[in-house]
């Protein structure tokens, strides 16, 4: 009861100074102006401790982390405050003729403000959770509040004597409400809730009430420069939030270093690209043809054959990709070559043929572009000066409060000093050079044999099964038909781990020797792909066989159909033949698209068992087998497997190759592919994580992992060529597909030319696709790539040219100040001998005495000339006196002084 | 508690500490009351333990040398002066204290005395250099014992070789400025961009 009358009193105190404030009572605004602030922080911090006493720990955490926050922020807005304030002084200084004692109310008010307002923001976020939790409850305060800030912003710029009375009304109402807070039987939470939405809103309009109208003005101004701040802030934030993984990567990235998580970086950039492309085939494509196309059953491509019906939807058949997925969206012998489908007109063969093109050249754009952009930030400057300094002085982050946070953070310092570490040794390794020159020379030798052995055989054992396949397979044993991949999987097994043992010998930096490892493996994997579209083009030229024979067999079939109904009655209604039994041609493209569909299953599934058996089941077996074991499971033999960087990576990107192959004769690609990333984003951050070791030389990935997009580069352009080239050259199936009964696929093009646009657009798209105007074009693009690239290389050498000398001058400068600390030591031992050279004798006699004394000159002599040399122009510098013996800290405030000094 | 607050924070010494420390009134108000908040032993002074429950402070790995800035050599407590007067070294820089002429006294926020700060937290002897041994023992504060004392021990070679101008293998105050003014700039473009 005591607690409340005081409350009651004060709050009768501060309503009165409210009042007299409003009088403009000036003498004593000072004073009284600072009394309501601290009563208000006094109530508040009682508030503060009953919210503890309820277990309101938090609330402590996040006044320190205020705290710290605010430092960094006030500096920012402290300026732009003070601005204000000085401008608005004037402003009262016009108005008003005693500015002094304005600007010095101005001043604390300001200051109380300020607070409040930095306060006010963090309140105000919890307010807007708590808001929600308790929404039913507040509705009716909401709505009162919402109209009172209504009324305040208005308020500044209009100024009614009534509006200024009622908001006056509303924050004693609010006052009193506070005072008698404590006594109204509402649960803590609400009571907490209610306090601060009051406190918030007496303080942000107790200010403005009864003061000059530029006061509020200007108060509205900063209110609207914090919000804006704030809001600022918040955006940055929610950017850092929906960055998707960031939390994940940057764990693993403390834990294991940054070459790891450069393949998970990769990987969520990859992810990025599919749903991009994704997005293309499922609108543009696929919707369409399922919402506006010809429903299922409706024509011969649209149906499953009769002789399939059967088994159609049996799950062997469905996950071979067979039976009614084969007849579906997601094959491209599903589509109908009908010009326009739908109300909407849609153009769907022309659809289907610029996702196809727009794809490739997305990705092209895209890959070329982070290339670019990457290329750009390696140009950073010197970065190696102050490495270790800047590494041990900096690295921890003062505002960690988390347990779990500052483990990371611990790891990822450690992390990074390895990573440090390693980067000093491999720089000052510089044992024989010609050993180690013939040591690489000898590996790429090696590799050099290894990977022609492991073409030719490749090659030839493709040979061998063609011939084989010509001869029918039923003849020859289960070696002979499954030698390709045979071969080509104990080739990708064995290979990388000889390149590793090769690549030992080379003794080069960690990354260089990832980079030449991930390109030996590319190379020997391309073996792999040509093996694949050999096969396939044998496939695609075995099916058009096919075709024409069947082509032919058709009219037959027709003409025995029509002569048959014919036969038996002339006025017959024309012949309806159900679409499952009309005969139909193999239709190549969705052959191709299926095969890729399978190869990419098949594919993910083996990662992911891989990763289950090799990684998950090793490590279990590690840990718990090496209770009962004969030798250290965890440090000897078997032990946890580390994280191979360069295989993933190298999966990750022809896996990406086939997408491009594939993805136009099979849309669903581009699905399943994000599908596939977005588990295996999970699954391996999960298997990193829980049974991985950080690999034994971490070492710094670069920034830019520019070698990652060189090989999707170069995966591009292999994967778009056969596809292209099937595109151009190979006319479409006559019966299925979105191109069926033209010549070839890019008819599409010509035919939209013709009846879509005006009959001179077509004319003048004639003529500009005339080789005399296309060849001088092509040879002008050459022309200005040639320019660009050898004004950019100029530019790189003149940066580089930059560079080097800043360094020189770096170390010169870091030479001079030696030397200028020695001379200036010598100068000072001379001084000193000049001074105690009177009597020689007792020189002598004091000989020991006076090195010591010397000595002890060297150190404030070094202190003192380092600082007269970089700041020559000082004349205060000269000034200082010889510095007495003994006294090391004479010269120090000068010293300090330095930055300051520079400054002005 | 909220009385006590009045009674022990009088008018005058606000102000005293006000011209000390260069806060306002009610920065030092409310640090008041995180300075009561604190005192568990509720008798105007701290402890190191009152400091050690600070989360922030507990987890770093260089908390107990912040807190040991605190207190003045020889004493366990301190009291709100000495509490506010270390504060005050975090105190951002205002324009309109640059412009005061550089003979008057230093602030306590200015830079070189933030950096002197920063500098004693790793001078671990007070002698106003940081040697090769006192680097080591903060490395082991930040690594634990994930890194050999062998590499620990190049790391802190390399940086007093890349710090030191004056080949006596410690690092003084003005060296370490120059490390961090340098660090300071590079901060700066980096907020600018």
């Amino acid at each position: 009861a005591k607690e409340k009358e005081r409350k009651k009193e004060r709050d009768r105190k501060r309503r009165r100074n409210v009042a007299r404030r409003a009088s403009s009572a000036r003498k004593q605004g000072n004073e009284l102006e600072d009394r309501p602030g601290r009563e208000e922080r006094r109530g508040r911090k009682k508030r503060d401790k009953e919210g503890k006493g309820k277990g309101g720990e938090d609330e402590r955490q996040e006044e320190v982390k205020n705290d710290t926050v605010a430092k960094t922020q006030k500096n920012f807005s402290n300026e732009n405050t003070r601005k204000l304030e000085q401008k608005e002084v004037e402003v009262v200084g016009e108005e008003d003729g005693d500015t002094e004692e304005k600007r010095k109310n101005g001043r604390s008010e300001k200051g109380g403000k300020k607070e409040d307002n930095g306060r006010g923001e963090t309140v105000e976020k919890k307010q807007k959770k708590k808001r929600v939790e308790t929404s039913e409850e507040h509705e009716s305060s909401e709505e009162e509040e919402d109209e009172e800030e209504k009324v305040g912003e208005e308020k500044p710029e209009v100024l009614s004597p009534e509006e200024l009375e009622k908001l006056k009304e509303e924050v004693d109402e609010r006052k009193k409400l506070i005072s008698t807070l404590r006594g109204k039987p509402w649960p803590m939470r609400k009571k907490l809730l209610t306090l601060r939405e009051s406190h918030e809103f007496v303080e942000k309009y107790e200010g403005a009430l009864g003061k000059g109208k530029s006061r509020k003005l200007y108060a509205y101004k900063v209110m609207m420069l914090k919000k804006w701040m704030k809001f600022q802030r918040d955006f940055e934030n929610f950017k850092t939030a929906c960055v998707p993984w960031e939390m994940k990567i940057k764990e693993i990235e403390s834990h294991f270093g940054s070459s790891v998580a450069s393949y998970f970086i990769f990987l969520r950039w990859m992810y990025g690209i599919n749903m991009i492309l994704f997005g293309l085939t499922f609108g543009l494509v696929m919707v369409p043809e399922a919402l506006m196309g010809r429903p299922y059953g409706s024509m011969p491509r649209k149906t499953v054959p009769r002789a399939d019906e059967a088994n159609a939807m049996d799950f062997a058949v469905l996950w071979d990709f067979g039976g009614y997925a084969q007849y579906s969206v997601l094959f491209y012998g599903y589509y109908n070559s009908q010009r326009a489908i739908g109300w909407l007109k849609f153009r769907m063969p022309l659809s289907y043929f610029l996702v196809g093109v727009g794809t490739v050249a997305y990705s092209y754009m895209v890959v070329i572009r982070t290339m670019a952009r990457n290329a750009n930030e390696d140009g950073g400057g010197d970065n190696n000066s102050f490495n270790f300094s800047w590494k041990m002085f900096t690295s921890w982050d003062y505002l960690i409060g988390n347990p779990e946070t500052a483990d990371n953070k611990f790891a990822s310092i450690t992390t990074s000093f390895k990573e440090a570490i390693l980067e000093e040794q491999e720089s000052r390794k510089d044992d024989n050079i010609h050993l180690t020159r013939f040591l690489r020379v000898l590996a790429n030798f090696l590799v050099l044999c290894c990977l022609a052995g492991s073409g030719y055989l490749i090659y030839f054992v493709v040979r061998r099964s063609q011939k084989f396949a010509l001869e029918g397979l039923e003849s020859h044993s289960w070696w002979e038909r499954n030698e390709v991949n045979m071969v080509m999987s104990l080739l990708g097994m064995f290979c990388p781990m000889l390149f590793d043992v090769i690549s030992a010998l080379e003794n080069y930096h960690p990354r260089i020797a990832l980079q030449w490892q991930l390109g030996r493996i590319f190379a020997l994997f391309l073996g792999n792909l040509y093996t694949f579209i050999i096969a396939l083009m044998d496939e695609i030229n075995l099916k058009r066989e096919e075709e024409e024979v069947l082509k032919l067999n058709m009219t037959i079939w027709e003409a025995s159909l029509y002569n048959g109904t014919l036969g038996a009655n002339s006025t017959a209604p024309p012949i309806t033949v159900h679409p499952a039994d009309i005969p139909r041609g193999p239709c190549w493209e969705t052959m191709v698209g299926q095969e890729f569909v399978r190869l990419i299953v098949s594919d993910t599934m083996t990662t992911y068992i891989t990763l289950l058996i090799g990684d998950f089941l090793r490590a279990v077996l590690v840990r718990f087998l090496n209770y009962c074991w004969c030798w250290d499971l965890e440090a000897g033999f078997p032990s946890y497997s580390e994280f191979d960087v360069s295989g993933n990576v190298l999966g990750l990107i022809f896996n990406q190759g086939m997408i491009w192959m594939g993805a136009f004769y099979a849309p669903c690609l581009p699905a399943l592919n994000v599908l596939r990333l977005h588990v295996s984003m999970y699954l391996q951050c999960w298997a990193v994580m829980c049974c991985n070791v950080p690999q034994e030389r971490v070492f710094k990935a670069s920034g830019s992992n520019n070698f990652y997009m060189a090989m999707l580069l170069v995966i591009l352009f292999l994967s778009t060529l056969p596809a292209i080239y099937t595109i151009v050259t190979i006319p479409p199936s006559f019966d299925c597909g979105p191109f069926s009964g033209k010549s070839r696929m890019f008819d599409v093009i010509q035919e939209t030319l013709e009846s879509d646009f005006p009959a001179w657009f077509g004319k003048v798209f004639s003529y500009a696709s005339n080789p005399g105007l296309v060849l001088p074009f092509l040879l002008l693009m050459v022309l200005a790539i040639y320019y660009l690239q050898s004004t950019s290389k100029s530019y790189k050498q003149a940066n580089l040219e930059l560079k080097k000398k800043l360094q020189t001058q770096n170390e010169e400068n870091k030479k001079k100040t030696k030397m200028a600390a020695l001379k200036a030591a010598m100068d000072l031992e001379e001084a000193q001998k000049a001074r105690s050279e009177a009597p020689r004798q007792q020189r002598k006699n004091n000989a020991s005495q006076q090195s010591y004394t010397g000595e002890k000159n060297t150190v404030t002599g070094h202190l003192v000339s380092s600082f007269v040399f970089v700041y020559p122009p000082a004349p205060r510098g000269h000034r200082i006196p010889g510095p007495l013996p003994g006294n090391q800290w004479q010269p120090a405030p000068s010293v300090q002084r330095v930055p300051n000094s520079q400054r002005h | 508690m909220g009385s006590r607050a009045s009674t022990l924070l009088r008018e005058e010494e606000i102000e005293e500490i006000k011209k000390e420390t260069g806060f306002s009134h009610s920065q030092i108000t409310r640090l008041y009351s995180r300075f009561t908040s604190l005192d568990k032993g509720e008798n105007g002074t701290l402890s190191r333990e009152d400091f050690q429950r600070i989360p922030e402070l507990a987890i770093n790995p260089l908390g107990d040398r912040i807190i040991n800035a605190f207190f003045p050599e020889g004493e366990d407590q301190v009291n709100f002066r000495g509490f506010m007067r270390t504060l005050a070294h975090f105190r951002p820089i205002e324009d309109n204290e640059k412009n005061k002429d550089p003979i008057a006294s230093e602030p306590l926020n200015s830079r070189s005395n933030k950096l002197l700060f920063a500098f004693r937290l790793y001078d671990l002897d007070r002698d106003d250099k940081i040697s090769r041994d006192e680097l080591l023992q903060v490395l082991r504060m930040m690594v634990g014992v994930n890194i050999s004392d062998e590499q620990l021990g190049s790391i802190a070679d390399r940086t007093i070789q890349e710090a030191d101008q004056n080949g006596d293998n410690s690092i003084s105050f003005n060296e370490f400025i120059k490390v961090g003014n340098v660090y300071i700039l590079y901060i700066d473009i980096d907020i600018d961009i």
